[in-house]
């Protein structure tokens, strides 16, 4: 269920025009009747008043094959002159790739739009192209599930399970946002990042970078981060907040350190990061106090003395021996593992480690899950996966593949318009002004915008989520845990 | 603190007819209101300098698929599609992509970065099956707590000990085998030379001194121009022809011989005469084809001391059909069940693409590889695979000056060198000598999907049955 603060409203894009799959022709045999001006309810066909011509139709407003069941309008057949044609747009094939096709991100921003999963029904949007991982799994519903109405579902997931008297921290939906720090995205990203995980009652991370003075209002939804270069970390940051969060490693690039451009240390970058400004900054690899879990409890004891209330969410990626970590992370006193597979987002990573360093996500999360069930751990810590969950559907089976919920990161990004195009760090940064803190870049729109983007994003899936629970038989997202009975895979059934 | 090993690396563009991914068309209801010029970030989009009042064709190779012109031209004038052209490159090995990222490191030397999550196929055959591994917190097999600079990438070619033995006044007995170092597990391997103009070998040999490390060429191409760098060329001959080249033998450090039935019988003939001219290690360059376990077994009994096991351009033993990676796991672990596996070192050639390439194939059981075919893409050559292998060289390569073709060269396996460490410290690993056969720091997509999906998807239904 969603909380009350959540208010749904259409919020278009900021582009005039979309990327279309249709492409609709009009040959010369056209005699500008107007017919098809006349009756597409969609708008793709138009002559202004007083114009002889028609204007070229606008692709991207066509619903495509599926129109053609509407007898009364759909311009091909209704055409006198046989002068239109429909077909698949080339310009379709330079959106997306396999992991997140040309489908997924047009779903994804009709979701940030509308609210709502796209009513058109042909857009493949919960499965990527990647031949592997969620990909290869599908969901598998009972025939008879118990009746369940959509208002007695809870999607809510409780983040402190260790019943210590730290804060007894519920998140309304299974997600949260991922670490971008200050630097890396622009203000109204990272501000509607903080506003939407308020409303939505779940959290946002502010990465490695420091704490922006703007994220105070919602201190209670922003988990900050302890990272290797301990950069903006300070006491008076660890007190703020109810999660403090420590990133031992990024899945995009595990086992690689960050780097900050000289050139990207401006004087607000670097009085947030408290260093020297037009200097380049290295978040080593590995933390280099600690090398033994001896060692990462000494750490959590430190961030649990100093504020008494906050939980602990340990960030690892995910290597062969992810189980142990996590196990022993758990006994370091983490409220909260956080495995990050090899497949996620990065504002930048060396392409070498992305495609090739640490496990996808889908097999850490069983591994993690049993590992701490035969220990006897898994009901006193959540488990958290990211790095590739892209859709509601992923969600859902990282979930029943054992995790409690999910951080997004990528999919925050889409409905915020982006492209995916990798140029996130190249040159004066994002082109679509979401990961720029270029001054002319990162004017392209504004808070209120995203945020009503992002928690339009969050209830579609949240939506998705409880219709998957409903024919599920299911009231609450808690019981979805470690159902792999509930997963199939194509390559073993 | 020894000297580190460092490959230079400087900006070196090459003015070539460069494809690009991606095409736009300007629609004729374009009205050149020079929106596009001002979304575009990239300079892709720009005025015609012949006519102020017009756009320019947009610049394709500046084009990074932002889409903000498609969607911001008030008159949706501007289509975008692949290039066709890009997309007949390579094939299913040598895909497009690979291209733009080898001209790219080519020319900038750097380690390829991008934003934004992986975006290929969630595994793969060959090499795209495996992962490394990485240590965050539990690390059993780190090295300690160095940095980078510390991590070697130095190999040795020939033959090792397993122990050393002493008399009993503690005088060495054993005879310690002569080794070649090479800094980095890689060697140049000049492919098709038919294609190779003197300017380019030349650049080659000079890169592959640059680099200190090595070039295979074959002997008859050894001309007077590069016989100063005899140090850094490994001259393939056939075993009949030893005698003939006694001469550059004198001169080398290594020499490849190809395999014949000939030369296994009378191996030990061959290398007297080899031992003869020169103290030369001696490489014998065998084609991967199926049954190679056991011929490099028979080699290692015959006193061979280096093997070259040579797939073809996409990695693929023919005939056979496994994979590279799976040729060299399979010879590796035929020869530690033999336990003859450090009499010989291994050198694994063809489909080697990519910089990841080289430590997954140290990892399968290789000692270093040859490079072949991205030293000819490095310098502008289109490859295509279908409907059969073609190689295309950029016109006007006979001309390009060596210094430009050598430093480009040089940046693309400075690169990759980069690379190397970033994976090689990553999985927590200081000597590349010992990522042999370390399979240990690897993840395989057969063995891992198996025991995690086949465990908990296989049978399910005959479970709930």
């Amino acid at each position: 269920m969603k909380p009350d603060s959540v208010v749904i409203k259409p919020i278009p894009s900021r582009f005039k025009h979309q990327v279309p799959k249709y492409k609709v022709t009009r040959s010369d045999a056209c005699i500008n009747c107007g017919m098809c001006a006349k009756s597409c309810p969609y708008g793709v066909h138009e002559r202004i008043e007083g114009h002889n011509k028609m204007r070229p139709p606008i692709d991207y407003k066509c619903i495509g094959y599926e129109c053609r069941k509407n007898d009364e309008f759909y311009c091909v057949y209704r055409c006198p002159r046989k002068a239109l044609s429909l077909s698949l747009n080339p310009m379709y094939d330079a959106l997306g790739d396999c992991r997140w096709t040309s489908d997924m991100i047009v779903a994804t921003w009709i979701m940030a739009e509308t609210g709502y999963p796209p009513e058109r029904t042909d857009l493949g949007y919960n499965l990527g192209n990647s031949g592997g991982g969620f990909d290869k799994l599908r969901l598998k519903f009972p025939e008879n599930p118990a009746k369940v109405n959509r208002e007695e579902i809870s999607t809510a997931i409780r983040l402190n399970r260790r019943a210590d008297g730290r804060a007894d921290v519920v998140i309304s939906t299974p997600v949260y946002g991922g670490g971008m720090s200050f630097g890396s995205v622009s203000l109204a990203t990272m501000l509607s990042k903080a506003r939407n995980a308020k409303i939505w009652n779940t959290f946002t991370c502010t990465g490695e970078g420091g704490y922006p003075e703007m994220l105070y209002p919602y201190d209670d939804h922003v988990i900050t981060q302890v990272a290797t270069g301990l950069f903006g970390v300070r006491e008076e940051t660890i007190q703020r907040v109810k999660i403090v969060e420590f990133k031992y490693a990024q899945g995009a690039k595990p086992g690689l350190g960050g780097h900050l451009l000289g050139t990207k240390n401006t004087e607000s970058v670097a009085r947030m990061r408290e260093a020297v400004q037009g200097t380049p900054l290295f978040s080593p690899f590995p933390f280099h106090s600690v090398y033994s879990i001896e060692d990462h409890k000494k750490h959590i004891d430190w961030i649990k003395q100093m504020n008494p209330k906050a939980l602990v969410s340990v960030k690892v990626s995910t290597p062969n021996d992810v189980d142990m970590v996590a196990v022993g992370s758990y006994y370091a006193g983490a409220h909260i593992i956080h495995i990050d597979g090899g497949y996620g987002g990065t504002g930048a990573a060396p392409d070498i480690a992305k495609k090739n360093i640490a496990m996808p996500i889908e097999y850490a999360i069983p591994k993690v899950h049993n590992f701490l069930r035969d220990e006897g751990a898994r009901d006193v810590v959540t488990l958290i996966a990211s790095g590739g969950i892209r859709t509601a559907h992923d969600l859902v089976k990282a979930i029943c593949l054992g995790a409690d919920g999910a951080v997004i990161g990528t999919a925050e990004m889409v409905a915020l318009e982006c492209v995916r195009c990798g140029n996130c760090e190249s040159g004066r940064g994002c082109a679509r002004g979401i990961a720029s803190t270029d001054s002319e870049l990162a004017d392209l729109f504004n808070d209120d915008w995203a945020t009503q983007r992002l928690t339009n994003l969050y209830h579609a899936w949240n939506y998705q989520l409880v219709d998957i629970l409903q024919r599920m038989g299911m009231k609450s997202v808690t019981e979805l845990v470690g159902r792999t009975d509930l997963l199939e895979h194509v390559d073993y059934s | 603190m020894p000297k580190k090993y460092h490959i230079e690396i400087n900006p070196t563009p090459l003015d070539l007819k460069l494809v690009a991914k991606f095409k736009i068309t300007r629609g004729e209801n374009c009205i050149n209101c020079g929106k596009c010029t001002k979304v575009c970030i990239y300079e892709a989009h720009k005025r015609s300098e012949a006519d102020i009042r017009k756009i320019a064709e947009p610049y394709m190779v500046a084009c990074k698929n932002c889409f903000r012109c498609i969607q911001e031209c008030p008159r949706g004038a501007l289509v975008k599609s692949l290039d066709p052209e890009f997309q007949a490159l390579g094939g299913p090995y040598w895909k497009p992509d690979m291209f733009l990222s080898i001209w790219k490191q080519a020319e900038d030397g750097k380690v390829p970065v991008s934003g934004a999550g992986y975006r290929g196929p969630f595994t793969g055959p060959g090499f795209d099956g495996m992962w490394t591994d990485m240590s965050e917190i539990v690390r059993p097999t780190r090295d300690g707590i160095h940095g980078r600079e510390y991590i070697s990438t130095a190999v040795e070619l020939g033959r090792k000990l397993n122990h050393l033995e002493f008399d009993a006044s503690g005088a060495l007995v054993s005879k310690v085998f002569d080794v070649v170092n090479v800094p980095i597990p890689i060697i140049l391997d000049i492919p098709s030379s038919e294609l190779i103009t003197p300017n380019i070998k030349q650049a080659i040999v000079a890169a592959a001194k640059k680099i200190d490390s090595f070039v295979i060429l074959p002997a008859e191409n050894i001309t007077d121009d590069v016989q100063k760098n005899m140090q850094h060329i490994i001259p393939l001959m056939s075993a009949e022809q030893v005698l003939f080249h006694a001469e550059l033998i004198r001169h080398a450090r290594v020499i490849a011989i190809d395999y014949s039935d000939a030369l296994l019988k009378n191996f030990c003939s061959i290398r007297e005469s080899v031992r003869n001219l020169s103290p030369a290690l001696v490489i014998v360059r065998i084609p991967a084809s199926s049954g190679i376990e056991e011929r490099v077994v028979e080699l290692v009994r015959a006193g061979v001391e280096i093997v070259q096991i040579a797939a073809d351009y996409c990695g693929m033993e023919v005939p056979g059909g496994r994979y590279i990676k799976d040729v060299i796991r399979a010879v590796h672990l035929r020869l530690v069940d033999e336990r003859v596996r450090d009499e010989i070192s291994i050198i694994a050639s063809g489909g080697i693409a990519m910089a990841e390439h080289v430590p997954k194939a140290c990892i399968c059981g290789a000692d270093l590889t040859a490079v072949g075919l991205p030293l000819l893409i490095a310098l502008g050559a289109l490859v295509y695979q279908e409907p059969e292998k073609k190689i295309v060289m950029p016109e006007g390569i006979d001309t390009v000056p060596v210094a430009i073709a050598r430093q480009r060269i040089v940046n693309l396996m400075g690169a990759w060198h980069s690379q190397i460490l970033e994976m090689m410290g990553a999985m927590g690993i200081r000597e590349a000598r010992r990522l042999r056969g370390e399979t240990g720091r690897a993840i395989f997509f057969d063995e891992i999907d198996k025991d995690i999906f086949g465990k908990l998807f296989q049978n399910q239904e005959a479970a709930s049955v």
